[in-house]
């Protein structure tokens, strides 16, 4: 089945691909923790779950693409996977910065970091819309908002599908924006450790001094970890996607499979950079 | 306290300069056309619609300026390093940059535009001197200002990450930031501006956008004059408030509560956006009004 005609759930999940993709994630995790069993493979516990934190969160996440730029859909005119990692990464930063009061602190901080960019982005793209363009927010996918009870099928325009964020949207961006953050941390976080741990053996120097390598490592892979979840979980839902209300939401399964094996194949090469 | 201040005017500088790299950032993308109303830029002549209009929406903004931004900050952080003054070193880096931003913006041009040629849609090549110098300049100013901010806050707030990972880091956002804000006020605004005020555009209409001005042809350069009135200025405002907020949030709160200062406040200004949102949006119901009857929607 393709992706385009996908339904919901477990729908369109081959069992031959799920199989080899856990197989890979198992052989992946055991490697790892044949070599290094305790921090590393910590740390590549860590990234997986980041990873799937990112693939969910960024289903979340409304996103109109090229028709919402003429008011002919709903969501956010720009890409999905580029949205997410905008915010992602701006929770990224905040969550780094924090990193010296804990992993419970530094966690925290990014995933409102990046709650907080959705929040902003999602409230200037409706007053864009309502203000400058002069139209009110209209779901396509639901005839009500679940949390407002808004109705939307009289505001639609005429000849479109909807327009501009509905509540329901709004809120569907903040919670991607901190599950992306949240992920994207943990990722940097658990690299960062693993990096700390092994690089002043590796480089024999002390740790103050492989420190600023540590961050650069972590951050870059960190950043790259996070396009590649976001990308898978942008193909799985192909195109456009309003928030949580979405059918489309319901084939969040199969990117978060899709994700953790992913995770765990760029987990595992990000570690053998110090672990091999 | 005296260095709470200074990490605070830090914020306001860096916001600043957000707030500028936004609205160039914007600004750029809809005189170059490279945000997603750019798909009916490209649809347009297989429409029959030929126009005067620059294409180089190869890529998105977010990767764009992820990529321009992180060759600033990489060439300013390289100059740097060999005791370049960070001014001139940021300067430079982003001059270096933006060259790489024109080549791209030109055989973007060129590519796209001779994808058309079976619509008979023409390269002119007047369009390549006269838009793509503007469209440079205006990626200069958003490059200089982002890279500017990002050197900020690795050396006057200790922001763990080196400048090149900042400039990923950021770049992505402000593209992310800008082509959200700014895409529907180029798109629906100015490239259907002949469609009703207060609408989306109508399906049906894909592809007819408006090609002439007061005089002659529309070119791109009217099209930046026009979104630099709002989408521009909005994209700025939106990239400006989550750098600051971002900033200020840790800076100011990060010391009560061993760090949970920061993200309380963080959930707070959330709430207090969400707050705002909802009123927007029940202001627009209630001030414009549904396009038919409730009724014969809900039946």
């Amino acid at each position: 089945m393709s992706a385009i005609k996908a339904g919901g759930g477990s729908e369109g999940m081959k069992p031959v691909a799920v199989v080899v993709g856990i197989i890979l994630l198992i052989l992946a995790l055991g490697v790892v923790y044949y070599l290094s069993p305790g921090v590393a493979f910590m740390g590549l516990l860590g990234v997986v779950i980041g990873g799937l934190l990112i693939g969910f969160g960024v289903h979340f996440v409304p996103v109109g693409g090229a028709p919402a730029a003429m008011g002919q859909s709903p969501g956010i005119a720009t890409g999905v996977t580029m949205l997410a990692a905008g915010a992602g990464l701006a929770g990224l930063f905040g969550g780094a910065w924090a990193a010296e009061y804990g992993l419970a602190v530094a966690l925290a901080g990014g995933a409102i970091g990046g709650g907080l960019m959705m929040a902003i982005t999602c409230l200037m793209v409706n007053i864009i819309y309502v203000y400058a363009m002069g139209i009110p927010a209209a779901s396509g996918k639901v005839a009500k908002d679940p949390i407002t009870g808004d109705t939307f099928e009289a505001y639609k325009s005429q000849g479109t599908e909807g327009h501009g964020l509905p509540f329901i949207s709004y809120v569907g961006g903040v919670i991607g924006g901190i599950l992306g953050g949240l992920g994207g941390t943990l990722i940097y976080l658990e690299l960062l450790e693993v990096y700390e741990t092994f690089l002043p053996t590796l480089l024999n120097a002390s740790p103050d001094e492989v420190k600023a390598l540590a961050v650069g490592l972590a951050g870059i892979f960190a950043i790259g970890m996070f396009l590649v979840n976001a990308v898978i979980a942008a193909y799985n839902i192909t195109g456009t996607i309003e928030g949580p209300h979405d059918p489309k939401f319901k084939r969040f399964p199969r990117a978060v499979i899709g994700c953790a094996v992913a995770s765990a194949v760029c987990g595992v090469l990000a570690i053998f950079v110090v672990l091999v | 306290m005296e260095e709470l201040l200074f990490g605070i005017g830090i914020s306001a500088v860096a916001g600043a300069l957000a707030t500028v790299s936004g609205a160039a950032e914007d600004t750029e993308s809809d005189i170059g056309s490279q945000g997603d109303p750019n798909s009916q830029v490209q649809l347009a002549p297989q429409m029959g619609y030929i126009h005067r209009i620059y294409s180089k929406a190869i890529s998105g903004e977010p990767p764009a300026y992820g990529l321009w931004c992180t060759l600033g900050a990489g060439l300013a952080w390289a100059l740097m390093a060999i005791n370049y003054n960070p001014v001139l070193a940021i300067v430079l880096g982003s001059a270096i940059a933006v060259f790489v931003q024109g080549v791209y913006a030109t055989t973007a041009y060129l590519g796209r535009t001779a994808s058309l040629a079976k619509f008979e849609q023409p390269v002119y090549i007047d369009l390549i001197k006269s838009v793509t110098t503007v469209t440079m300049a205006h990626a200069f100013i958003a490059i200089f200002t982002c890279v500017s901010m990002c050197f900020l806050m690795v050396n006057a707030l200790g922001h763990p990450f080196p400048l090149p990972l900042l400039g990923i880091v950021w770049g992505i956002a402000l593209g992310a930031a800008g082509s959200a804000t700014g895409n529907p006020f180029y798109g629906k605004e100015r490239q259907y501006q002949s469609q009703k005020f207060g609408a989306g555009v109508p399906i049906s209409a894909s592809g007819n956008i408006v090609r002439y001005a007061e005089a002659g042809q529309r070119s791109s350069l009217d099209n930046g004059w026009f979104t630099s009135k709002m989408g521009g200025p909005a994209s700025g405002v939106c990239f400006g408030l989550i750098v600051f907020l971002e900033l200020w949030r840790t800076i100011f709160f990060e010391s009560f509560a061993a760090g949970w200062g920061a993200v309380v406040a963080g959930i707070v200004l959330i709430i207090i956006f969400m707050i705002i949102d909802r009123m927007v949006e029940k202001w627009a119901r209630k001030t414009y009004g549904p396009y038919t009857e409730e009724k014969e929607a809900t039946a």
